[in-house]
Order: C-alpha cells, then sequence, then structure tokens
C-alpha cells in the first residue's frame, strides 16, 4: 500500500469528481458541507497524526508523567476545545442551510417502489407533474418537499445538498440551490428493497428564462398541467 | 443492601449527577416535542417564546441541581468521596453542553 | 441517621482492614481431586448437554461466536466479491439483500454480543476469586437460546428466507405488507430469542461482580475489567428491552395486524426507528466497554506498569453508560426531525468522544510511565490505537449534522462502522486472546504465525476500508449490489474487494494458530507475563473450580506464592468436604464475606427450557398461533421446576470457612443471590415498561394519524374493572408483607399465601374480562392496539405474581417456610410491588390519554 502513496495522491484529486460525488459540489449547500469535510479532514489528520506520535514516544525506557496532564489535560481539555469549536461550526452551517420562510421555489418529490414523482412549477402558476425527472430554476433557492407512498426512501443529489427521507404520512422539506444549468443525478439512499439500486432520477437545472421543454404546456406525453 | 452500607450510598451519589442529566435530557426533548405539537412557538411571551422558555427553565433547573449537588457533596482524594463528585462534574458538564443548543437553534 | 453524603464516614481514619487467617495446609494434588469431583461436567456427550460450568459455558459462547464470525465473514466475502465490478453479476438482487442483512446481523447478534457475554463470563470469576457464576443454570440456559436463536437464523439463510431488509428493519419496508413471507419474522422472533441470552448474562454479570468477590477487593479497588463489564452489563438491562419491545410489538403488527408503526392507523414507521436505536447506538458501547476492560488490563502488563488514572477511567466509564443513551437520533439525522431536536443530539455524540478520549490517553499515558514491550497483545493494542483513533474521528464527523446530511447512507458510513467495531472490538479481543490463550489452553503459541497474522489483518483492514470513505463520499450508497452507471467508483471497489480477501487470509492465519497452539504449542509456565491478578494465580489450563481454596484479603495481589498457598487449601472455604458447590457471598462495598451460597450442579434444565421457548418460536414462525399457548404453558411448567430446584426442605448448618469464621449457607439468608438478580432483572423489565410507555406517549404527541377515533364503550363498568385489577394487584402487596410476617413469627403462611392467590386471579379474571367486553377492536387504531399491549402486560404480571403466590402455597405444604427459610416470599414481594406499581402507572396513562384526547 506505501509503496503506491504517490500514485495514489493525483489519482485521488482526480478521483473527486463524479456525477454522484459530494466533494464536487454544485450548489451553495453542497459547497459549504464540502468545505465542512474537508477541514474535518485536515483536524482529523492532524489528531491522528499526534497522537500517533505519542504512542511512538512512549516506546523506551520508564519515566515520571503527571497524570493529571494525560486525564485532564489531554483527555478533558484538548478534546473538549476541539470539540467544541468543531460542534459550533456544524451548527452554524447546519442553521445556514435550513429552510426557512422566504418565497422560495417550492416542488414536491414522492417516492415510491421504485421511482419518482415530481411536481414542479412550470410556465405562470401552473405545476407540471414529471415522472423521474426534477426541473428547477438555476441561481434560487429550492424547497422540495419529499414525501413517500409506501415504503422509506430518501432524496438526494449529491452534488447539491444532503439527503432527506421520504416517510410514509409525513411531509419533509429540504433547501438547496443549483448554480449554473446542467443535469445532476438523483439517488434514492434509503434503502427500499429490490429496486433501490436503481431507483435513480435526473435533477435538470434550466435558466429561468429558459423553460425546458417538458415545463411548456399542452405537451402531449406523459406530463399534464393541473392547478 | 441498606443505607447503612456504603456502597449503595457510593453507587446512587456516583449515579446522581448523571441521572440529573438524563432526566433534564429527556424533559428538554420532551418538551421540544410537544412544544411542536402544540404550536408553542407561536405563543410570544415578552422576550421568548413560550416553548422556548419552557426549554430554557428545564435546562436551568438540571444545571442547578447539578449545582447543588456538587456544592453539598464533600471533596477528597480517596474513591469513594471523589467519585460521586466526579459524576456530579459529568452530569453538569453534560448537561451544559448537551442542552445549550436551545440557545442558538432554530425550534421547529 | 447516617449522613447519606457519608460514603467515608471514616474518611480520615484508615479504611477497615479486612483480616482472615488461613486454614491449614493441605496436599495439593487431593484437594485437587476432592474438589474437582463435586464441580467438573460429567463424563461424555452428556457432559455437554448438562454442563453449567462458566469455565466451559464462556468457552463455549466463545467457540460458537467464533463460528459466527467465520460464517459472518464469508458473507462478507461474498458482498465484497460482488461489489467489485460495477455490474455485479453473481448474486441477484434478493439472495444480496439477504446476505448483507445476514452479516451485519450475525456480526452484530451472534458475533459480538455473545462473544463479550463469553469473555466475562469466562473471566469474571477468575478474576474476583470465585469459582462459578451467580446463576450457573441460567448461563446454561442464555447459551442454549443464543444458540437456537442463531441456528434459527442460519437455517433461514440455508433455505433462500432470510431476513432481507438490512440489520435494522426498517418498517414499512419489513412490515407484512411490504416483505410478506416469513423472512423477517425469522430476525424478529430469532433475534429476541437471542436476547434472551443477553438479558441473562446481564443478570448475573451484574450478580456476580457485585457480590461475588473475594473478601477484601473493595468495590473501589476491583480490577478495572469489572468495572468495564459492570458499565456494560447495566447498559445491557436498560438497553436492550428496547429492542425487545420494538420486536414484539412489530411481530404483533406482523402477525396479528395490531397498528403500531402503520401511518394509517395511528401508528409511525419513526417509532420503530426510536426503538431501534435507543437499543443500537448503546449497543455499540456494549460491545466497545468489555474490549476496552481487555485493553486496560492487557497495557499495564505489557508495559510493567500499573494503569495510569484508575479513578478517571472509572468516572469514563459511568459518563459513556450514561451519555451513550442520549444519541440515538444521530441515526436518524435525515428523517425530518427539527434542527433543534439535531442539534441537542449532535452535541451530545460530539461529547461521547470525550470520555472515550480520556481512557485513550490515560492509556497512552500508561505507556510513557511503562516500558511498553512489543509482544503479541501490544501489537493487537497498536492495531486497535491506530484503527479506533480513525474510527472515532469520523464519528466525530458523522455527529455533524450538514456532513451527516451528506454521508448517511453511504460507503463512508459503512467504512466508519466497521473502523469502530473492528477497530474497538475485533483488535483488543485479538489481544485479549493472544494475551489470554495460555490460560484456556496450558500452553504456549508458536512463533511468528500470530505476528504475520497481525500483520495481515491489519493491511487488509485498512485497505478493505480506508477508501470506501472515499467511495462513499463520491456518492456510493450502502446496500446496493450494481452500480451500472457509475464506472469511476470501480477502482474503489475492486481495491477494498482485494484487500477484504487479505483480511480474510489474516483471520485464517489467526484460526490457524489457535489450533497450533492448542496441538503443539509447549506447555505454559502458571504466569507466563508475569501479570498481577488473581486470574493467573489458576492452575493452567483453568480447572473447573477455579480455585481449590478461595483467595481472602491476604491473596489479592495474585502471583505464585498466592497460587501455591490457594491450591494448598490455604484459602477460604477450601475443597468440596460436603460433596456440594460452594462459594462466598460478600458485600457489595467492603466484600465482607456474607454467607455461603450453594450452587445447583449439572442440569439438563436449561436445554429442556430453551427448547421450550424454541418450539413457541418455530410456532409463531409457522404461524401456528393456536399452538404457541401449550408451548408457552410447557415453559411455564419449566419455569415452575426451576424454582424448585431453588428450594430447600431443611435446614443446613453454618459452615466454617476459615479458623474462627463461621457464616450461614444461603437458605438462612434473606438478601440471596436469588433476590439481588431478581432486582437486576426487574430494573429491565422496568425499562421495557418505560419504553412502551414511551411510545403511549411518542404517538400521541408525534404521530399523524391521531387523534385516534372515539372509544366505543368508555363507561364506568370498565373504569371499575380497572380500577378493580389495580386494587387487587395492591392488596397483593400487603397480603406478599403479612405471609413474610406470619413466616417470622412461625404462624401459617398458608393463609396470606392463598389470599394473595385469590387476589392476583381476581385481578387477572378483571383484566381478562375488561379485555373481553369492553376494549376496542385492537386492529383498529394505534391508540387501542397499544391499550391491548398494555393490558396484555399487566396480565401477565398478574400471572407472574399469582404463580409466586401459589409457589408459596406450595412450599408451605411441604414445610420449607420457617421463621430460619424465607423461601420464594421475598422475590414474590418485589415483584408483587413491582406488578401493582405498573398496573397504577398503566390506569393513570389511559385516564390521562382518555383525557387529552
Ligand atoms: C471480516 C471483515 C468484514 C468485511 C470485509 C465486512 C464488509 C462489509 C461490507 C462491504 C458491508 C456493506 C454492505 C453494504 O451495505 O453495501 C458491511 C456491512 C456491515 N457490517 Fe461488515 N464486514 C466485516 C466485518 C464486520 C464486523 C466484525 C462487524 C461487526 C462486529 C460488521 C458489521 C457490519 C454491519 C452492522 C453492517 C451493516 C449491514 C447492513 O447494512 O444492514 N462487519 N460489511
Ligand atoms: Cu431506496
Ligand atoms: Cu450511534
Amino acid at each position: 500500500m506505501k509503496r503506491f502513496a504517490p500514485l495514489a495522491v493525483p489519482l485521488l484529486l482526480a478521483g473527486c469528481d463524479g456525477p454522484a460525488s459530494t466533494l464536487a459540489p454544485a450548489g451553495p449547500v453542497a459547497a459549504e458541507i464540502a468545505w465542512l469535510w474537508w477541514a474535518m479532514l485536515a483536524g482529523a489528520a492532524a489528531i491522528s497524526l499526534l497522537v500517533g506520535v505519542m504512542i511512538a514516544m512512549s516506546f523506551g525506557p520508564p519515566r515520571e508523567t503527571s497524570t493529571r496532564r494525560w486525564t485532564h489535560g489531554w483527555g478533558l481539555g484538548f478534546s473538549l476545545v476541539v470539540l467544541t469549536t468543531l460542534l459550533g461550526a456544524g451548527l452554524w452551517v447546519g442553521e445556514r442551510i435550513l429552510p426557512r420562510d422566504d418565497g422560495a421555489v417550492e416542488v414536491r418529490a414522492h417516492a415510491f417502489m421504485w421511482g419518482w414523482h415530481f411536481t414542479q412549477p412550470g410556465e405562470g402558476d401552473n405545476m407540471v407533474e414529471t415522472d423521474g425527472t426534477l426541473y428547477v430554476p438555476v441561481g434560487q433557492p429550492i424547497d422540495v418537499i419529499v414525501t413517500a407512498e409506501d415504503v422509506i426512501h430518501s432524496f438526494w443529489v449529491p452534488q447539491l445538498a444532503g439527503k432527506m427521507d421520504a416517510i410514509p404520512g409525513r411531509e419533509n422539506v429540504m433547501r438547496f440551490q443549483v448554480d449554473s444549468p446542467g443535469t445532476y443525478r438523483g439517488l434514492c439512499a434509503e434503502f427500499c428493497g429490490l429496486g433501490h439500486a436503481g431507483m435513480l432520477f435526473d435533477l435538470v437545472a434550466y435558466e429561468p428564462g429558459d423553460l425546458p421543454e417538458a415545463l411548456l404546456p399542452n405537451e402531449p406525453a406523459e406530463e399534464g398541467a393541473n392547478d | 443492601m441498606t443505607w447503612a452500607d456504603w456502597s449503595t450510598r457510593f453507587l446512587a451519589l456516583s449515579l446522581a449527577g448523571p441521572m440529573i442529566w438524563a432526566i433534564t435530557f429527556s424533559a428538554v426533548y420532551g418538551l421540544h416535542g410537544i412544544g411542536c405539537a402544540l404550536a408553542w412557538p407561536e405563543v410570544d411571551l415578552a422576550f421568548l417564546s413560550l416553548h422556548r422558555l419552557a426549554m430554557l427553565a428545564a435546562w436551568g433547573v438540571g444545571l442547578l441541581a447539578c449545582g447543588l449537588l456538587l456544592a453539598w457533596l464533600p471533596a477528597g482524594a480517596r474513591m469513594r468521596v471523589w467519585l460521586p463528585r466526579a459524576g456530579g462534574w459529568v452530569g453538569l458538564g453534560a448537561t451544559f453542553f448537551t442542552l445549550f443548543p436551545v440557545i442558538v437553534t432554530t425550534s421547529c | 441517621m447516617t449522613d447519606i453524603r457519608a460514603t467515608a464516614a471514616d474518611a480520615e481514619t484508615p479504611e477497615a482492614v479486612l483480616d482472615i487467617p488461613a486454614n491449614p495446609p493441605r496436599r495439593a494434588l487431593g484437594l485437587h481431586r476432592e474438589i474437582d469431583r463435586v464441580w467438573r461436567n460429567a463424563p461424555g456427550w452428556w457432559g455437554h448437554v448438562t454442563a453449567v460450568n462458566h469455565t466451559s459455558l464462556g468457552l463455549r459462547f466463545m467457540a460458537t461466536a467464533l463460528v459466527f464470525f467465520a460464517i459472518g465473514g464469508i458473507l462478507a466475502m461474498l458482498i465484497r466479491a460482488q461489489l467489485a465490478t460495477h455490474e455485479g453479476a453473481f448474486l441477484d438482487t434478493e439472495l444480496y439483500n439477504q446476505i448483507f442483512t445476514m452479516h451485519g446481523s450475525i456480526m452484530m447478534f451472534l458475533f459480538a454480543i455473545p462473544m463479550l457475554e463469553g469473555m466475562g463470563i469466562y473471566m469474571l470469576p477468575k478474576m474476583l476469586g470465585t469459582r462459578d457464576m451467580a446463576f450457573p443454570r441460567l448461563t446454561a440456559l442464555g447459551y442454549w437460546c443464543f444458540l437456537f436463536g442463531g441456528l434459527i437464523m442460519l437455517t433461514a439463510l440455508f433455505f433462500g428466507v432470510a431476513p432481507r431488509d438490512g440489520w435494522f428493519m426498517y418498517t414499512p419496508l419489513s412490515s407484512a405488507e411490504y416483505s410478506p413471507g416469513i423472512n423477517a419474522d425469522v430476525w424478529l422472533l430469532g433475534v429476541t430469542f437471542v436476547e434472551i441470552s443477553a438479558i441473562a448474562a446481564a443478570v448475573e454479570i451484574t450478580v456476580t461482580i457485585l457480590r461475588q468477590r473475594a473478601p477484601g477487593m473493595k468495590l473501589t479497588e476491583m480490577p478495572l475489567f469489572a468495572w468495564y463489564m459492570l458499565g456494560t452489563v447495566a447498559m445491557m438491562l436498560v438497553g436492550f428491552p428496547p429492542l425487545i419491545l420494538a420486536s414484539v410489538l412489530l411481530e404483533i403488527e406482523r402477525a396479528f395486524g395490531w397498528p403500531f408503526f402503520d401511518v394509517a392507523r395511528g401508528g409511525d414507521p419513526l417509532l420503530w426507528q426510536h426503538l431501534f436505536w435507543l437499543f443500537g447506538h448503546p449497543e455499540v458501547y456494549i460491545i466497545f466497554l468489555p474490549a476496552a476492560g481487555a485493553i486496560s488490563t492487557i497495557i499495564p502488563v505489557m508495559c510493567r506498569t500499573t494503569i495510569m488514572g484508575y479513578g478517571a477511567i472509572v468516572a469514563a466509564v459511568v459518563a459513556l453508560v450514561f451519555l451513550s443513551f442520549g444519541l440515538w437520533v444521530h441515526h436518524m439525522f435525515t428523517v425530518g426531525i427539527p434542527h433543534m431536536a439535531l442539534a441537542f443530539f449532535s452535541a451530545a455524540s460530539v461529547l461521547v468522544a470525550v470520555p472515550t478520549a480520556v481512557q485513550v490517553f490515560a492509556w497512552i499515558g500508561t505507556m510513557w510511565k511503562g516500558r511498553p514491550q512489543l509482544k503479541l497483545p501490544m501489537l493487537y493494542i497498536l492495531g486497535f490505537f491506530l484503527t479506533f483513533v480513525m474510527g472515532g474521528l469520523t464519528g466525530v464527523m458523522l455527529a455533524i449534522v450538514p456532513f451527516n446530511w451528506q454521508a448517511h447512507d453511504t460507503a463512508f458510513v459503512t467504512a466508519h462502522l466497521h473502523y469502530v467495531l473492528i477497530g474497538g472490538f475485533v483488535f483488543p479481543i485479538l489481544a485479549a486472546a493472544a494475551y489470554w490463550m495460555p490460560q484456556i489452553t496450558g500452553r504456549v503459541r508458536v512463533r511468528g504465525l500470530g505476528e504475520a497474522a497481525f500483520w495481515t489483518i491489519l493491511v487488509g483492514f485498512h485497505g478493505t476500508f480506508f477508501i470506501m470513505h472515499l467511495t462513499g463520499l463520491l456518492g456510493m450508497r450502502r446496500r446496493i449490489d450494481v452500480y451500472p452507471e457509475n464506472p469511476e467508483w470501480v477502482w474503489l471497489n475492486l481495491t477494498s474487494s482485494i484487500f477484504g480477501f487479505v483480511m480474510a487470509i489474516g483471520f485464517g492465519l489467526f484460526l490457524l494458530d489457535l489450533v497450533l497452539q492448542a496441538r503443539l504449542g509447549q506447555r505454559s509456565p502458571r504466569n507466563p507475563w508475569r501479570a498481577p491478578g488473581l486470574d493467573w494465580s489458576l492452575r493452567l489450563p483453568a480447572p473447573s473450580y477455579n480455585f481449590a481454596s478461595l483467595p481472602g484479603p491476604r491473596h489479592l495481589a495474585g502471583g505464585d506464592q498466592v497460587a501455591l498457598s490457594l491450591s494448598r487449601g490455604q484459602g477460604l472455604l477450601p475443597g468440596a468436604p460436603r460433596g456440594t458447590r460452594e462459594l462466598l457471598v460478600t458485600g457489595i462495598g467492603d466484600a465482607r464475606p456474607d454467607h455461603v451460597a450453594i450452587l445447583p450442579g449439572n442440569s439438563h434444565l436449561p436445554l429442556r427450557l430453551s427448547a421450550s421457548i424454541g418450539l413457541f418460536v418455530l410456532f409463531m414462525l409457522a404461524g401456528l398461533y393456536w399452538l404457541t399457548l401449550p408451548a408457552l404453558a410447557l415453559v411455564a411448567v419449566l419455569i415452575w421446576v426451576w424454582g424448585r430446584g431453588m428450594a430447600w426442605g431443611a435446614d443446613l448448618p453454618p459452615i466454617e470457612v476459615a479458623p474462627g469464621m463461621t457464616l450461614p449457607v444461603h437458605v438462612h439468608r434473606r438478601k440471596t443471590l436469588a433476590y439481588t438478580g431478581a432486582i437486576c432483572l426487574l430494573v429491565a423489565n422496568g425499562t421495557f415498561f418505560a419504553t412502551l410507555l414511551f411510545g403511549v406517549a411518542f404517538l400521541h404527541v408525534v404521530a399523524p394519524g391521531w387523534p385516534a377515533p372515539p372509544m366505543g364503550n368508555e363507561d364506568l363498568g370498565s373504569a371499575s374493572l380497572v380500577a378493580g385489577a389495580v386494587v387487587a394487584l395492591g392488596l397483593g402487596t400487603v397480603i406478599a408483607r403479612l405471609a413474610e410476617r406470619a413466616r417470622l413469627a412461625g404462624h401459617a403462611v398458608s393463609g396470606p399465601a392463598v389470599a394473595g392467590l385469590m387476589v392476583n386471579f381476581l385481578a387477572l379474571g378483571l383484566i381478562a374480562y375488561l379485555a373481553a367486553t369492553a376494549m376496542d377492536d385492537p386492529t383498529r387504531h394505534a391508540r387501542d392496539a397499544l391499550r391491548g399491549v398494555l393490558a396484555g402486560y399487566i396480565a401477565l404480571h398478574a400471572l407472574v405474581v399469582s404463580g409466586f403466590a401459589a409457589f408459596a402455597v406450595d412450599q408451605w405444604r411441604r414445610g420449607e417456610l420457617t421463621p430460619r427459610r424465607a423461601g420464594c416470599l421475598p422475590v414474590w414481594r418485589l415483584w408483587q410491588d413491582y406488578s401493582a406499581a405498573v398496573a397504577l402507572i398503566t390506569a393513570a396513562v389511559v385516564i390521562l390519554q382518555g383525557a387529552g384526547g
């Protein structure tokens, strides 16, 4: 393993991309979380190293050492300082990415075994229903209301935000925002039986002025407008 | 197993602090759930909502209880005396740390 | 009145020193023959069936767990083979789902928990200086329940009807509608069956630690391993009941259609998640604590010093025991709970790292204090440090809510959980195996192989799981069998799979090492590590009775001299001159000798009882619900027979345990081991009841389908039925006291006992009548279903206390209740008080709920 380490580094960095990668964020929510991750990774690496050095230094002849320094100093003091900082950062990010009442675009994602049914605004106040593809405008906060038909599923677009479970009998709301137009990979993240692995969807982000065809009225196929 | 045997007191006292945490934590979490179900956040009292006030009150009682416990317990280096106090500190620290989100986060 | 703060009334004066004079020395061999004859298992095949001895059963627990580990490992290899490429191609989804579900369930319920139980059962009596666990037949019962439950699950796997909904069995996926067939029932019933052994082990380990320590081994000075195990079993008594409750409720929903988790009828799938994780998170610490106990024992020996910060470590254990019950929601961060509630649990999850850090740094400090030697156990401990610290750090990351929203249910979590479980449990267990094997086999290992196994496992493990963090962050979900759309994960998964097989080879080498050591190893000296402690003061391999004479205050340091004097009978209660299995029961605090307990000998009753429980489980699985009733009747009869085995028909003379020290036999004590055990069981029972009440409150407040439809028959009649049952059970508590008073005064106990039987039957009848006439159809709404369960719970208790009263009548008839012999009366009183209390609380809850709409 060690021998391949130099090889692995560029591979790892290149490897951060990918259609389902949380490390290739395409919106502010995912970007905040990715930032949190890199910070935590650096901290964790430093702490692992510290503990490793401490253990390495313990080899050798016995020596006088103060119990309090270990149990109170490192055990309580050091860990509490690190953890409090981390928790603060986590709560701060968590508060910032919460949905709130600010007139965000509302869309609905209804999960069933094994697929997705979406409701999203089309032209004007028209709500358009689609299967398997969710259309949202870029550059605006989107609140997705997640519901389930049968068992528990979970709505997840890794490049955009975290997950939100779809639970029978509940309406859960999650916020995200897309930076640039394109198609993003969506997945069901909660194990839901035989079709779980294949329970994917597409999230298509469009410029607000440039409505995709599927959202335009009088489409002949599956989509129909309703109020 | 009677109070006359120091061990029962020792165990009970050592668990007192963590127990106060457990009770306070459950109480605040319970109040949070009930408050959200009954729309307490909408009930405004002077500075706070009824919801936050209820949780803050429960939190305060828990902190106070741990503080009183620590004030009441004798100090000493011997394990029989030391562990109950350590338990008191665990209770106080845990009550403070796990419930301080009451003041900083969005409630429902 | 004593000041209740005064745990050290003698804070200034030195603590009273207990000294017990030595018995005269005898010939060690003769003593060995005398006592081994009494304690050893019956010869041959039958001996395995009837064994109740902790050394045999502890080993058997561990060996069986090891077999399950191998099976779980083979399943893991199948998973890794399937995931090696994106097309998967060799298992179909149905089978794959069964395999990962069984891998997780086997590893958690049939490997980790039984392994730690076995370790506790095997080690504790040796470390504490006693001859067996408090309830030897219960040890055996636990083993058989574990074995039969495990076999049921394996059989299901063999026939392709294994559980397939993931090891946490989320409903509604596991409900009758979406999981028809017996797959889910196998999990619910099989795991519950296995958990009987967890509760049994928890009860007897608690009693053993508290009341069977060598005289003079103070609670505050006992080996750290015992503190860790005490914390573990306390958590088991409180942690397993929520799982048992959840399984029972889901099984009732599946079998009889009572809704608890069905939203359409007032249930809530989140109730399952709360109950499951209320168990599931503490479970992780239940697994970790014994392993940490082993580490705290081994590190000082490997570093030729003493442990640093004994008190701080005990405080950390106490903190962990409590805090770990306040974290469960971190498994539910994505279910839509408000941010503040998430923040509480996030903070608690972060905080729990503090006591863990205290221990880790105390261990490192111990290494600084001493001179670490790189022997095999120490290698595994270094592996533990490396792995567990990283697992702990990713655990803290997952406790951070926003990050959790991304990482949840991905391979990142799979990586984290294996870092914690393999780092925090498997590596310490391997260290413990390397350390304690000489005691089991009486031999030392063959050089070299163990080290090779260690390095292979270490490299294999990190090669498998380290990059899985990245795989997860790149979006790979857990529990998927193919990923045709994501070829970019192939090289990661392929690497994991290859190293997975390296790790498997490592475990193979480890096993080979064990076998070679047992077959070819040279005889080990008595104390190969020159370790302190009583566990190394035994003859090797450990004899059936552990100590030919029991250690006293003079022997607590352990070591060779102590070993010699104990085997010569100079300790307490030497040999088995009366032909019975005897040990000392001591006080909880200072471990002052209190009485001598006579333990039951070899018996096939545990096998019969667990087989009849197994019969019940099989009838449930087959859907033959009516046949479960005779099976339950059989269970009840065997429990009665079990109780008869504890009854004594005659007074026993006091026993001289050392020159000048004479102690009564347990028959003449009110607070026997069984009494303490009954209290422990009631703690678990009380937790079960409290969790049930949590379920009622949770559904009432949170579930969508409320308020419930109006009650059909809420009138004075049904209220008075409820009140009548409460009053009857309450009367029983008075009667149970009258019975004890009559016994002490030498009056007839028959009067009160018969009266007790009558009031308890009356309570039972009232509840049955209520259920038959006045209760709403429990399939209608969750409220009605929960009321049905509450009524059933109270009825079951009325039945149990009726049984106690009947047992008392029978004991009186046989002349077993005298002023000097309390028989079943003290334990009856405990259960009667408990039953009356829960009946009263239930009535209050039902009334409150009625008033609250
Ligand atoms: C012997 C080496 C092991 C390997 C190679 C291994 C491999 C795996 C893999 C690949 C998965 C994820 C399957 C998936 O959801 O995609 C998994 C799941 C799991 N493993 Fe292991 N594992 C090993 C040992 C253990 C041990 C020792 C434990 C516990 C003590 C354990 C507990 C679990 C649990 C609880 C799950 C989750 C199952 C579920 O999702 O329902 N594993 N294991
Ligand atoms: Cu799914
Ligand atoms: Cu957890």
